[in-house]
Formats: C-alpha cells, structure tokens, sequence
C-alpha cells in the first residue's frame, strides 16, 4: 500500500521504510531484508518474502557479516535496527566485511541523535563520525519521513554501501511537498531561501531550523536553511554557493556532536577550499554523556535547541565582515 | 556427492596424490617463507595444509577456468592469516600461476598479500584477515544459496583459536536457525594462539560439544590424515539437509617442520636460506617417517 500524506503532518518513517522496502521487493528479487531483533515495520517486508527476511535475533556483528556474504552473492541487503549497535558493535563488519569491497549493504536505522529518552547507550551520537570515516561508505541523515522512501529507492542501484540515519521515526513532520525537491543523494536541499545567513542542518533538525529561520525572518532577517542530508560525499559546490549568496555566515546546528559530525564536514570545505566566511557557529552535543529527557529538553539542555539556534543565527548575522 | 563436477578433466585425486600435493603444498610455503624477507605466518599454513589439500583438490567443486559460475562451490577464508597457503593451494588448482605468488608476495600492488583481499585479486571469494569474520560471511552466502535453491555448499576454514571471537557463535547460532547444511566449517583445531597454547588461557575444551551445543554436526578427523579428511568430505550430509556441518581437523601448528612443530616461536617468520635447508631436511625426514 502506497503511503498517503499531508504536507505538515506528522508521519511515521518507520511504515515508510516498511512500505517501502516491501514495495521494493517485487521490483528486486535480489533485495533482502535483515535485522537483529528490531523492526515491527519490516511485517510487510517479511510477510510478503519470508525467504528473503532475516532476523538473527541480538547479533548484529554477524548480521552485517551475514549482509556482507549476501552481497558477496549478488544480493542487494538492507540491514534495518537501531543505529547506536550497528555503527559502534559491528563498526568492524561495516569496515571490513562492507566497506572493504565496496558491497552494496544499506544500513537504515533508528536513534541518531539525542531521541527515544534511552540513555547514552541507545542514542549515536558519534555514529556520523565513525561513518564519514569509512572509504567507499556514503552517508545520510534524513529527517522528512516521506525522503526515507525516496533515498531507499535510489540506494538500489548504488554499487557501495550506505547508511541511512533516522531519529525515531514514529512521527515526523512532512518537510517537503511531493515533487518540490530534487532530491539526489549527495545533493544538499535548499529548504528554506535568504540571504543573511545559511543554517546547515540534517535529520529530524531541519524542522526547529526552519522554525528558527520563520521567527527571525519576523525581525526582518533572511536566512536560508540547507538540509544537507548527504554528509559524504558533501555538496562542495552548494557550500561554496551559500558562502558567497549568504554574506559568509554560517550556522551548523545538528542533533550528533558538535565535532565530527556536518559541522565538521563543512568546516573541512572551507578550509580545503579557502572559502572566507564571516561567521561560523556550531551548535550540537557536546563531549557529555547526555543523560535522560525528552528531544527536545535535552537539544535546549545540551545547547542546540531552538531558542540557541536563533541566539546563534542572529550572532552570526551581526558578526563583523 | 557430486564434487568436481565443474572440474575440466580430470577424476577426483586417491588419498596418495593428495598426499603429494599437501607435501608440494607444504615445500612451496618453506620456499616462500625461506625467500620472501617478510614474516609468514608459516604455522598457521602447515597446520592447515592438509586442509586446503583435501578441499581445493577434492572437496570443492570449483573450476579455475571460470570463478564466477554460480554453481560453484564457495569457499571462505576465516583465518586470513593463512592467505599464502590458500593462495598456493589455489596456484596448484590452476586459479593463477603459482610464480606470480613468489615473485610478487607482500611486495607493492601485488595481488598477493598477506590477508586475502577479493579486490586485489579475484577467485577469492571474500576479503578476510580480522579474525571471526569468515563464518557470518559464509552463512550469508548460504543463505544466499538457499534462496536461489541452489545446490553447491558453502565452506569456510577457521583456526580454533579465532573462535575464541563472540561473531562465530552468533553466525553459528544463525546457521542452525536458518537450518543450512549446506554450509560446511572446518576448524584448524592446531591448539595454539598466537602468544600462548590452548587451554592455557582460554579453555576451549570440551570443545565438540560447544559445536554440538550450537546444533551442529560435528565431524572430528585427524587434520593430517588424508583419508580422513576426505572420508569427511564423502560423508558430509545432503546439500539440501538442515544442519550445518562442522569438522574439527586435530592439527599441530607447524606441521612437518620438527622445529617448527608446537612452537610458539614460529607462529609466524622468515626462515633464511641456511634454515630454508634445514626445514625442506626436517620436511622430507617427516614424510619418510610417515612412509615407514
């Protein structure tokens, strides 16, 4: 069943994932779908191909091993569970079963960020990091529910592995209208137009720097918000663009370290491509053990919430040239 | 069974022609390991060299000639430290030739390094080399095999002291759960680590039953005894039949080489030309020892 939406609403990625791989398996014979233990959403998948669903129960080194040996046989795997385990626990099999000859495993999960109130141990925080690090791996973070179905898609003729960061996917807001974005991996997506200054952001937080953008655009200020939703490979020319189109002011703000993570990623851009910029402001996790809370508690907690991100952008705007 | 059915020409070998090709495998890794300047993980290889023998030239149903048939049995790798042998193993099969091993071994882009990489140099299935990859690797690939319905079987080659790694009991579990008998595990079960013996540190004993414990078949041969290992391979269950295989190969890491036998001191080196004499001597004393 093809999904159905309203722009604004709020949508589960989780049934799109669901809807959309069990789509894809008519179209992909070859696709497989595994998981440790997680997946409620993967009924549809494993109903409709139980020979091609595999749930190895609490494994998850073996399970991207086993993805890896499946695509070793020309097997296209998507390996869906919680991403705090599959980026830290089987960070070798990503690096050396997947990234290593470059098999096209697409690891999708859940609990990128400071989300779901786990504590230290169920959130990644780090996971962006580790992945940009990995030759051959292309790395998401998506925030629109509906866009989680659209990158699956396009990951199905990639050659390489991906990973693809969620949130928590059970309710997210509807960014985008259907058709109002291309959306192209390693492409970034100028959600929001200005002219004062560039908020770089990804995931779930693509929704608080839009709202940040419309309450200081209420000031008369024009910020534009980029959800670059690719982290590698980056969209050097669309930073560069912004640069130059934005006065040299930058926010990065995202729900993952403050360094390591896009603030990083942006950062190396300017510093290779000598882009001068008149403000630079990070906003993320610092180098805490966050503690529990609710999302957004703990984004105003730890300093990159919505009242920081527009402290941020209006410093950033009034920042000497 | 119907092993070497892709095999251009030629019957199964006899128990004593695999005999000489282990002992022509076992001469050809001294050469190297007394030629090439950097360490070789020769232990390892000799404990092992039977192994590769009785599959490469008996057990796997596999042609040279054309690596990529999808009705070809796959082999993986597990203890990737082992590479030197399987690629003369290979050499000797017919998948390249063996001078490209020893002329090029170690050296700067060569195909041949001391971890397989599939990349580098294709026949081999899979990119090993981190110790308790191997098996999840081979359960995805039987796994592979069963949704297709096809019939080969998928074999992977581990040390004991790798399955010390957690990642082998959880694609052990997954095996049996999955119900593959068409994969095959043997265990280079040579009692040795790298730094200490086995059950020194680590009690792997009682160590069949933790395999049967897992659900598996367990097979237990000596790993130097030809005629076991391919009575093994004659008797390993139905392609098609729901439980995973795995045969425990009694090993002595250093096999062969007296001075080298069930020494940690020769986990891996290089042996110079002086001691390149004296292991082909120690090499050709044993198999007269075994003739008698």
């Amino acid at each position: 069943m093809p999904v159905t939406f309203t722009f604004g609403e709020m949508l589960s990625a989780r049934s799109v994932i669901g809807s959309t791989l069990a789509e894809l398996g008519d179209e992909h014979e070859n696709l497989w779908v595994l998981t440790p233990d997680i997946g409620a959403t993967l009924v549809e998948f494993r109903d409709k191909y139980p020979q091609r669903f595999l749930d190895v129960g609490l494994a998850e080194q073996a399970c991207v091993g086993i993805a890896a040996g499946l695509a070793y046989d020309g097997n296209i795997p998507v390996v869906s569970g919680m991403l705090p385990f599959l980026s830290m626990r089987a960070l070798e099999q990503v690096r050396s079963d997947v990234c290593y000859p470059n098999l096209p495993v697409k690891i999708i999960g859940t609990h990128g960020g400071l989300v779901g109130n786990g504590g230290s141990t169920h959130y990644a925080v780090e996971d962006l990091a580790l992945m940009c690090a990995l030759t051959n791996m292309t790395v998401t973070s998506i925030g629109d529910p509906l866009m989680v179905g659209e990158i699956i898609r396009q990951s199905m003729t990639m050659q390489g592995p991906i990973y693809i960061r969620l949130a928590v996917g059970k309710k997210d807001r509807v960014l985008y209208e259907p058709g109002q974005h291309d959306v192209r991996i390693g492409k970034g997506i100028v959600a929001r137009e200005g002219t004062d200054a560039t908020i770089f952001t990804h995931g779930t937080v693509v929704a608080q720097a839009l709202d940040a953008a419309e309450e200081l655009a209420k000031d008369g200020h024009s910020v534009r918000v980029v959800d670059m939703f690719t982290l590698k490979p980056i969209d050097e020319e669309l930073i560069s663009r912004c640069a130059v189109e934005t006065n040299g002011r930058f926010v990065v703000v995202e729900d993952h370290l403050a360094y390591g993570g896009l603030a990083s990623r942006v950062a190396d851009v300017v510093a290779d491509r000598n882009i001068h910029l008149s403000a630079f402001e990070r906003l993320g996790i610092p180098q805490v053990y966050a503690g529990f809370g609710d999302d957004e508690e703990l984004r105003n907690k730890h300093g990159y919430g919505l009242e920081a991100t527009i402290a941020a952008t209006r410093r950033a705007i009034a920042a000497q040239s | 069974m119907g092993h070497m059915s892709l095999t251009t020409g030629g019957s199964p070998h006899t128990v004593e022609e695999l005999k000489e090709l282990a002992f022509e495998l076992r001469s050809k890794l001294l050469h190297l390991c007394g030629t090439y300047e950097g360490a070789v993980h020769i232990g390892g290889d000799l404990s092992a060299a039977d192994i590769f023998t009785a599959l490469y030239h008996y057990g796997l149903d596999v042609d040279p000639t054309d690596i990529a048939n999808p009705a070809r049995d796959r082999f993986v790798l597990s203890k990737g430290h082992a590479a030197v042998c399987m690629y003369i193993a290979m050499a000797m099969r017919g998948f390249f030739p063996y001078e490209g091993i020893v002329d090029t071994y170690g050296q700067l882009d060569s195909a041949y390094g001391m971890h397989p990489c599939k990349v580098h140099l294709p026949g081999v299935e899979c990119s090993t080399g981190s110790l308790g990859h191997g098996l999840p690797l081979a359960v995805g690939m039987a796994l592979s095999a069963r949704g297709r319905g096809e019939l080969h079987r998928v074999f992977c080659l581990l040390g004991d002291g790798e399955t010390g790694e957690g990642s082998v009991w959880e694609a052990a579990m997954a095996a049996r759960s999955n119900e593959l008998g068409n994969l095959v595990a043997f265990v280079d079960r040579n009692r040795q680590l790298m730094t200490s013996f086995a059950e020194e540190r680590v009690v792997f004993e009682p160590y069949p039953d933790k395999w049967a414990a897992f659900g598996w078949n367990v097979v237990n041969v000596d790993g130097h005894d030809m005629a076991d290992l391919v009575g093994a391979i004659d008797r390993l269950p139905e392609v098609d039949s729901k439980r995973p295989t795995v045969v425990i190969c009694e090993t002595v890491k250093g096999k062969g080489v007296d001075f080298m036998e069930r020494n940690l001191a020769w986990h891996a080196g290089s042996l110079g030309a002086a001691d390149l004499e004296r292991a082909m001597a120690a090499l050709e004393a044993s198999r007269d020892k075994e003739s008698v």
